[in-house]
């Protein structure tokens, strides 16, 4: 009998199905694997094992038993847990506040604050090494870096002692060894006879952790084989289905990257001597039509640099030109008006208002680079017309909330955004995090499209398989540093890895990052 | 970069009272040295009883706020609680046992009070500032027609109690000890993480398996509680029954809250620096008073104190 | 335009349910009912006159809450709680400079707008530069105007209105419709226009949706924020000065009576405080709304207590058919 089993699982949301009759089973003492493109409904599916989301029809068993949990909590008493990206923290609370959050350990009815801090300090000792000097248990989340955040969440959720634990994109921000360190914590759950479910979207994690895999599509469960059964290319085709596969998968073999920029190209950006918290001397230069890739372990610098080229972070010291213009102490506004556009991947800090309509976010960049008193709506729906149909963007009306949009759509729109201002140089800040296969080959496609038209682009990746696919170079950041150039023959998989870790005397993770 | 590691770092950020401490010091220095009978026994119990009333309120604010809501009809409970006491007791003859039942009715009606907040807010999901207003709106109204008009004295043991003491112990330090330590008790409840995870980011909170709505249901009652405790102090003051008593408690209470170094936006915070916050502007009062000053600045002066002290406050919150 | 273009008639029909939902559809509903009851009641409480008398009052009312619309789609808790304390300090400086005479109203006029939009920008920049929260600032900043009016006035009422101005808030301009509902109109449509029509408007509700993103696309949340409370000061300026006309003259607390029905008809109007949504002309049927029901009580002569008790759990159920927020479970 399999721990769990989900059968016919049905939810709508207004208009949009979201789950469409899905099955699952769950054996005890394996590693699921759930995969599928975004809007799949595989977070739908989570949160209903979760207790979070009532299905509107459907079975949910337990060893057999029929449940339905009306709240996170009745899911965590049936031994659920549940790792959410960056939903299951509270910033302003501790660290070991935050672990033991719920249950914490009582005497006499009260809290007993040193079994707490024994449980907390005994919970991060598992990341020993991998975490750096600062994290310690009574550190305020907000101070933490993304990764050390995602470690905690990590912790806290093995900490619920769960038969069943949901990850949701575990491993998003965490470096190498910090990955490593958390397989092995997988690896030991598994032998304790508990049951995973792993939602990643890096194939190659996949293939390390998983015992069976389980693809989405269209709210259903398409297929579920074991892991070794299977490879990359299959998997990919369950998720797409029907519609054709091939042209920029995530991770496109190297070997199909773009020509080189040719040599009489104007320089479009040139960057001397740059320094911002984070960021140690950079110096680059970048023409036209040249697709630029940063490297490196995650929270090297390299999104540090985009945020501070672009005027987002204060603190900016050294010589920045675009098209020969010196930029000096950039804000966004001063940086759009030279011909500059930021894309992130974290869309909902960075990229969309949710609440407001597709079409006044389409329009901020316009509004920013023109000025202007007047915001004729009509007029702007026009110009932005021939961007909305380079994007293939999918909507009912242009006046419906952004919140109205898959994922994947949504980040189409900040793109579109940006593309309406005509850019010369883009900078791209990890910008498919959380979107599904075709959204990425899509935004590929075009980024290439304006490399061509001859915009120059940065792009950082924390998927290799991104900048070996698209990336002429790459600059490999280490502590801040450009620490290798990568280029033609020399640019593969195993050189980027190898540069990643190279540095003597750095080490990685320590000094990862703190989000903004 | 501004990582906190183990130690006086964090500690001293965490200790967000410490503002409005120093602040409450300051000013009893000034106030002592234009009234040198300050330190006077009388002279601090008399003070003791003018704050006290706001000390009970502010920490009943400070659930409500250390949750992200806000209780605007506090103020009203404060008028509802001693007009139904007053009321009862007097329906019932003005014995002990009327007293008792008395406060006990107004105790529930603080408590009901804030059940009716907490419903509407964490259950119904209104909106809290304005749910707490139409709320605060509605608790004046009854409390005008439970006693349309000031009066109604209450029986004198009341009073007089009330001004005496027990042990040789003034009433008012007792009922404070009695608050503070509540208080703590509480703090060392697992509700008092869930309130805070609550206010510092209630999706994460419910996520983790806080039971979310009924923490802000429980600081809501706690508030009509401490509430309803101000009240039965304010009725041994005043000695009667008053349906406008509470008017001005709401905006104060927030005052202090806010004073004491707790983040309106909630999960930041404590009741102790509501406690100091409150203290805070009694003084600023006996200060105003004292320093002599025409009656008519007055207002001006003690809302630009006001004002400097919230912007003081909240900044050094914000570090 | 779009890969999916819905069908022509479902886009009417989606229209036609976004119009019924509207909140001035639901507001001015609720206004014609609450009118119908009163008709019932007491025969003539519809009457033109009545409902023109009505609306003069919810003129007032209206004009301190597009103040407050704006800071409230601003977001970051944005509220004005000074709106109170500005309205009587306008309608006080405005009552002695113009002191009776038709002549002074230009001066006045001009005088009110650049105290109101004054005091409303040291809200804004006491608020983006000293980070305190809109709730505290405004509330402090209300004390302060206190005192300077216990000051200036001493405690008793002076100044005076000009006839002209009186005549503007009382007397019927064209076709029985006193000048002051004329005045409404044009500042709705002009704040309309700001809203949805200019740049600025777009980047209102892009700072209120989201900050981050707003920041990153060139705008300037705070300098925008710190306008935004200006302009709150000066529609409550405004206020003020037509509130002069309106009573003739003045006394220190005269304001304070706007503060929080001008948050309500701006939540009643379907502006959400969280910022980022909303509009004014849900706020217009709020203020009718509000200012209907309050009459009604009156009519009914509920008496002071009743008729609180009644306003506030009528709110509570306005709140109940629209006001409520997201749930915690998706």
């Amino acid at each position: 009998m399999p721990l769990l089993e989900l059968s016919d699982l049905r939810k709508r949301y207004g208009g949009i199905v979201a789950l469409d009759g899905a099955d699952l089973a769950l054996e005890a003492g394996e590693v699921h694997v759930l995969i599928g493109a975004n809007g799949c409904g595989k977070s739908t599916l989570c949160k209903v094992i979760a207790g979070s989301v009532l299905p509107d029809s459907g079975v949910l068993r337990i060893d057999g038993a029929e449940r339905r949990f009306r709240s996170p909590r009745e899911a965590a008493a049936a031994g659920v847990g549940v790792f959410y990206q960056e939903l299951s923290l509270v910033p302003s609370l501790s660290v070991e506040d935050n672990l033991l959050l719920g249950r914490e350990p009582r005497r006499f009815g009260l809290v007993d604050r040193r079994a707490v801090r024994r449980e907390a300090e005994r919970q991060l000792a598992l990341f020993a090494g991998a975490l750096g000097p600062e994290l310690a248990p009574d550190s305020r989340v907000a101070d933490l870096s993304a990764d050390q955040r995602q470690v905690v969440e990590i912790l806290k959720v093995l900490g619920e002692d769960a038969r069943l634990i949901l990850f949701d994109e575990p491993t998003s921000s965490l470096d190498r060894r910090q990955v490593a360190i958390f397989f092995e914590l997988v690896r030991a759950l598994k032998r304790e006879g508990r049951t995973v479910v792993f939602i990643s979207h890096r194939m190659d994690e996949i293939f390390e952790i998983g015992d069976r895999v389980s693809v989405m599509r269209d709210g259903r469960v398409v297929e579920t084989t074991a892991v070794a059964d299977t490879d990359p290319g299959r998997i990919v085709r369950a998720m797409v289905g029907g519609e054709a596969a091939a042209g920029g998968a995530p991770g496109a073999a190297p070997g199909t990257a773009p020509a080189p920029a040719r040599p009489g190209d104007a320089t479009l950006l040139r960057v001397d001597g740059l320094s911002a918290p984070r960021v140690d001397g950079v110096s680059l230069e970048l023409r036209a039509g040249e697709i630029l890739g940063l490297g490196g372990l995650h929270g090297q610098g390299q999104s540090a640099l985009l945020r501070g080229l672009f005027g987002i972070e204060p603190g900016v010291r050294g010589r920045i030109e675009v098209e020969g213009r010196p930029l000096r102490r950039p804000t966004p506004a001063d940086s759009i008006r030279a011909g500059l556009a930021y894309i992130s991947g974290d869309r909902g800090r960075d990229g969309v208002a949710l609440l407001r309509p597709i079409l006044e976010n389409l329009a901020y960049g316009l509004v920013t680079r023109e000025g202007g008193v007047a915001f004729p709506r009509g007029r702007v729906a026009g110009r932005l017309g021939p961007v909305v149909e380079r994007l293939g963007l999918r909507f009912g009306s242009l006046s419906d909330p952004v919140r109205s949009l898959s994922g994947g759509n949504q980040q189409k729109v900040v793109i579109g955004r940006w593309l309406a201002t005509a850019p010369r140089v883009i900078l791209l800040d990890d910008p498919t995090k959380g979107i599904d296969v075709n959204a990425k080959a899509d935004l590929f496609r075009m980024v290439r499209e304006l490399a061509e038209a001859g915009a120059a682009i940065l792009l950082y990746s924390s998927e290799d398989g991104e900048l070996l696919g698209h990336a002429e170079r790459v600059l490999v950041f280490n502590g801040g540093r450009i620490v290798r150039e990568l280029s033609g023959e020399g640019l593969t998989r195993h050189a980027l890895n190898e540069a990643a870790y190279a540095t003597p005397g750095a080490t990685p993770g320590a000094e990862a990052g703190a989000a903004a | 970069m501004s990582a906190a590691t183990s130690g006086i770092g964090p500690r001293l950020r965490r200790s967000t009272w410490l503002l409005a401490l120093g602040s409450a010091l300051l000013l009893a220095a000034i106030n002592l040295a234009l009234q040198p009978s300050f330190l006077e026994p009388g002279v601090m119990a008399s003070n003791l009883t003018t704050f006290l009333p706001l000390i009970l309120v502010a920490i009943g604010q400070t659930w409500v706020v250390l949750a992200s809501d806000i209780d605007l009809s506090i103020g009203s409970t404060v008028s509802l609680v001693n007009v139904v006491t007053v009321v009862v007791i007097d329906a019932l003859g003005g014995d002990a046992a009327a007293i008792a039942a008395g406060m006990a009715a107004g105790v529930a009606t603080g408590l009901g009070c804030g059940l009716v907040n907490g419903l509407c807010v964490a259950r119904l999901r209104f909106q809290p500032i304005v749910t707490t207003f139409a709320t605060g709106v509605v608790f004046a109204g009854l409390a005008l027609m439970v006693l349309p008009e000031a009066g109604l004295p209450v029986p004198e043991v009341y009073w007089r109690g009330y001004a005496g003491g027990l042990f040789g112990v003034r009433s008012v330090v007792l009922v404070l000890a009695a608050a503070l330590l509540l208080c703590l008790v509480i703090e060392r409840t697992r509700f008092a993480r869930a309130l805070r995870a609550s206010g510092g980011q209630m999706q994460a909170a419910y996520q983790s398996g806080v039971p979310v709505t009924w923490t802000r249901i429980r600081a809501y009652l706690l508030a009509g509680f401490f509430a309803a405790l101000a009240a039965l102090c304010l009725t041994g003051e005043t000695a009667s029954g008053d349906p406008l008593l509470g008017g001005a408690y709401a905006l104060s209470s927030i005052s202090a809250v806010v004073l004491g170094g707790t983040a309106l936006a909630g999960g930041v915070g404590g009741f102790l620096g509501s406690v100091f916050g409150a203290v805070v502007l009694g003084l600023i009062g006996n200060v105003i008073f004292f320093a002599r000053l025409p009656f008519e600045y007055q207002t001006l002066v003690q809302g630009l104190i006001v004002l400097a002290a919230l912007a003081g406050g909240v900044l050094v919150a914000r570090r | 335009m779009s890969a999916q273009n819905p069908s022509a008639s479902a886009a009417v029909r989606r229209r036609l349910g976004a119009l019924a939902l509207h909140p001035l559809t639901l507001a001015l509903a609720a206004a014609v009912a609450l009118l119908a009851l009163g008709e019932a009641i007491s025969p003539g409480f519809a009457s033109p006159g009545q409902i023109v008398s009505q609306l003069t009052i919810a003129a007032l009312l209206g004009m301190v809450a597009a103040g407050q619309t704006l800071v409230i789609i601003g977001g970051r808790e944005g509220i004005d709680l000074s709106v109170g304390g500005v309205i009587s300090l306008c309608a006080f400086v405005a009552g002695n400079l113009m002191a009776g005479t038709d002549a002074a109203i230009p001066l006045a006029l001009a005088a009110t707008l650049a105290l109101g939009f004054a005091v409303g920008l040291l809200n804004g920049l006491g608020i983006v530069l000293l980070r305190i929260p809109p709730l505290v600032m405004t509330l402090g900043m209300t004390g302060v105007i206190q005192g300077a009016l216990v000051i200036l006035t001493r405690g008793v009422p002076s100044g005076r209105s000009a006839p002209a101005l009186t005549a503007l808030m009382n007397q019927p301009l064209v076709a029985g419709i006193p000048g002051v509902l004329l005045l409404w109109a044009a500042v709705a449509l002009g704040v309309c226009l700001l809203l949805h029509n200019t740049a600025f408007g777009v980047r209102v509700y892009a700072i209120g949706a989201n900050p981050e993103v707003a920041r990153i696309a060139g705008m300037r949340p705070e300098r925008i924020r710190a306008l935004l409370f200006g302009l709150s000061g000066m529609f409550a300026g405004l206020t003020g000065f037509l509130v002069l006309g309106y009573t003739g003259s003045v006394f220190v607390g005269i304001g304070l009576q706007y503060v929080l029905p001008s948050i309500v008809a701006v939540v009643i109007g379907g502006t959400s405080l969280a910022g980022g949504i909303g509009g004014y002309l849900g706020t217009i049927g709020g203020a009718i709304t509000l200012t209907v029901l309050q009459s009604l009580l009156i009519t009914l002569d509920a008496g002071p207590a009743g008729r609180q008790v009644i306003f506030g759990l009528t709110l509570l159920v306005l709140l109940l058919l629209y006001g409520r927020q997201r749930g915690l479970r998706g």
